[in-house]
């Protein structure tokens, strides 16, 4: 055989199977086969939200996922995941997105994280029209509605309480309930911390205060002795950390260096987590937080149990946290709303799925509801303080109606 | 309040000083700059954790087997990065480093992962009250190992046989190797004593910073460091990293604390261009 015939013996039955295994995926919807539902992210498995990123992929998504799929799956199709690491980088996350929706032909891409990373990606998928669900971030989606199709506000689902509506919670909580006045806050020096420090200004501004103390700190940062020093000089009632794990740690260890005690400290809700106060090495009790999830360790609500026991039976020894149970929560939900679409499974009847939820009862957090207008999974949080290294409940489930703080009661 | 502000300024200097030691150990010697000092910090601390954490043995003893192990780490990396490439073009070398230090973060993260981790202090973790000043115990300790590594350093580059003749490889390679110095056996003394220093700086950085693959990055700081004292002058990386420790916690706290790294490095750049040599640099001449 000659040269030429040989590439041509070689390439087109490489071709044929390359069609035929793409036509699989392709006759009905992108990542939807007979028999799976092909699923993935960006995420950071490396970089400054590494324990995140690895924690609920890793020991939230993967894990629910294991567990379904070990029961026959969702209406006969098993779920199967794709995820790349972007590092907390936009670009990345980009380049990440594009092979994922491109070359993976994944049906929706699921929890990825950061919020730079996550808003680099929105235009994208909103061109492609690919359901971007539950990401894990807070910044609101400003300008793009529910209702938006071009601007792909239509394929978006938010994933826990937004930032402001965090700051508002706490703020109202501190100053009402707790009668704080001196309220100040040390920020992350990028959108995430701007979008507690402009809403802080605003809601205490509406209260009659101010914000009286500001500080930022660089992500990078090795030392934050000068933020502590001019923090406590201010004599604040309450300071809040819109930290990560890693500077909020090295926070709490220097306020401890000079003797900070008078002022309460409290982290906002993505830093409320016990690695921080890990991290902190046993100079963290006392510090308050808003927690958007309930205790993962030692919760008796069912749903939390649920998610014990079964991340201890794929993960054996591994110490749950709220980052794999956020990842399990989200994976439950998507999910449910894909059992709920039954065999007809496309990226329009999932939304249509989604927004016809109500009151859908996780056993975890508040029950979800979703509309054609409304695509926010979670709008409260409740107040919690660190005792024996642990995060423990001193609320109940607080959330803002009409302006005005609500509070329910926090059920074990 | 400032007087507790300088005191952490001078342990993160301290850190600084330590980076910007083992980049002139190396450079001193062998006229090469190495990226992957910060590598060789962070690999350094995560061998101490391995030691500790998953072999369980207590972490004094831990530490002491870390040096050594880091010791070898930097013989190991000059015999077989370095050595092969003695007679390239120095950027050639400060490209191998590069790869080096990229290779080491990638095979870290591999072996313990990117996550963060929690590290203990060398010193106990107390606060020390005099009058209405607290100081920490760990700054304080930070600040003395750091000036007893370099007295006993002194010491050695100036009372020792072996220090000696790495000083005389440092100060002309051919005449060294005529008086029956070994240059390549130096040369492996000088990597195993800077992985030493990286190893003493990782172990004090990683509970300030916690443990972690991205650690590693401080070595931007001690090329600062480095720089404004001057290369090639030991006194100077001292001076040098300690005045950056310090401008850097101190400046934020009179100014907008955006400001940390912005004046720092001016007062670096206005130095340079007045004193193109560092601080306590001295320019090097060679007869032709």
């Amino acid at each position: 055989m000659k040269l030429k015939g040989k590439i041509i013996a070689f390439f087109v039955p490489l071709l044929l199977v390359g069609l035929f295994l793409g036509g699989v995926s392709r006759a009905g919807e992108a990542g939807v086969t007979d028999d799976s539902i092909l699923v993935g992210c960006s995420n950071s498995f490396s970089g400054p939200l590494v324990f995140p990123g690895t924690e609920l992929v890793n020991y939230g998504l993967e894990i629910y996922f294991k567990h379904i799929n070990d029961q026959g799956g969702i209406n006969g199709r098993k779920i199967k995941t794709q995820y790349y690491d972007d590092a907390y980088s936009p670009q990345k996350a980009v380049a990440n997105t594009i092979r994922l929706v491109e070359q993976d032909g994944v049906f929706a891409i699921l929890a990825s994280q950061g919020t730079s990373p996550v808003f680099a990606t929105v235009k994208y998928l909103g061109e492609q029209k690919v359901p971007l669900l539950f990401p894990f971030q807070g910044v609101p989606f400003e300008g793009v509605a529910a209702t938006d199709t071009a601007l792909g506000g239509k394929y978006i689902f938010t994933a826990f309480t937004s930032y402001p509506m965090q700051t508002e919670i706490v703020l109202k909580w501190l100053v009402q309930k707790k009668k704080f006045k001196r309220i100040g806050m040390i920020y992350q020096d990028d959108k995430y911390g701007y979008s507690f420090r402009d809403p802080g200004k605003k809601f205490l501004g509406e209260m009659g205060l101010e914000l009286t103390a500001a500080e930022p700190i660089s992500r990078k940062a090795i030392d934050a002795s000068a933020q502590v020093a001019k923090l406590k000089a201010a004599n604040l009632d309450a300071c809040l950390l819109v930290l990560t794990p890693g500077p909020g740690g090295m926070f709490l260890k220097d306020a401890h260096k000079v003797g900070w005690k008078e002022t309460k400290l409290i982290s906002s809700g993505p830093l409320t987590d016990e690695k921080f106060i890990i991290l902190a090495g046993g100079v963290g009790e006392g510090v308050w937080g808003l927690s958007l999830w309930p205790d993962p360790v030692n919760s008796k609500i069912p749903g939390v149990v649920e998610y014990r026991e079964i991340l201890e039976k794929y993960a054996p020894g591994h110490v749950p946290n709220r980052f794999s149970l956020y990842g399990w929560f989200y994976a439950k939900l998507f999910s449910e709303a894909v059992r709920r679409t039954g065999k007809d499974l496309t990226r329009e009847n999932l939304v249509k799925t989604l927004e016809g939820m109500k009151n859908w009862k996780s056993d975890i957090i508040s029950p979800v509801s979703f509309s054609p207008t409304d695509h926010k999974t979670q709008e409260d949080g409740f107040m919690a303080e660190v005792e024996g290294g642990v995060f423990k409940p001193i609320s109940g489930w607080l959330s803002i109606k009409d302006g005005k703080l609500k509070e329910r009661r926090y059920k074990e | 309040m400032i007087l507790q502000i300088i005191i952490s300024g001078l342990a993160t200097g301290c850190i600084y000083s330590l980076v910007a030691l083992g980049l002139n150990l190396i450079y001193n010697t062998t006229e090469h700059v190495n990226f992957a000092q910060g590598e060789m910090s962070m690999v350094s601390a995560f061998i101490g954790f391995t030691f500790f954490k998953m072999l369980g043995l207590p972490f004094g003893l831990a530490v002491l087997l870390t040096l050594p192990a880091s010791a070898l780490m930097g013989m190991i990396m000059e015999r077989l990065t370095i050595r092969p490439a003695i007679h390239a073009p120095h950027f050639n070398v400060f490209i191998i480093t590069l790869g080096v230090s990229i290779v080491m973060k990638s095979l870290a993260g591999y072996a313990w992962s990117h996550d963060d981790f929690p590290y203990p202090h060398l010193f106990p973790n107390k606060l020390l009250r005099i009058g209405s000043i607290t100081l920490d115990m760990p700054s304080l300790g930070m600040i003395g190992t750091t000036c007893l590594l370099m007295i006993l350093l002194y010491l050695f580059f100036k009372y020792t046989k072996v220090g000696t003749a790495m000083r005389a490889v440092s100060q002309n390679q051919n005449a060294a190797l005529l008086m029956g110095i070994s240059v390549k056996r130096s040369f492996a003394m000088t990597w195993a004593i800077s992985s030493l220093v990286a190893a003493v700086a990782g172990i004090l950085i990683a509970p300030v910073v916690f443990l972690s693959t991205h650690m590693g990055l401080v070595v931007i700081n001690g090329f600062a460091a480095a720089i404004l004292g001057g290369w090639g002058s030991i006194p100077g990386t001292i001076a040098g990293g300690m005045l950056l420790g310090v401008m850097e916690n101190v400046v934020p706290y009179y100014l907008p604390s955006q400001t940390r790294n912005i004046i720092p490095f001016m007062v670096l750049v206005g130095v340079l261009v007045v004193k193109p040599t560092g601080i306590m640099g001295a320019e090097r001449k060679k007869r032709v």
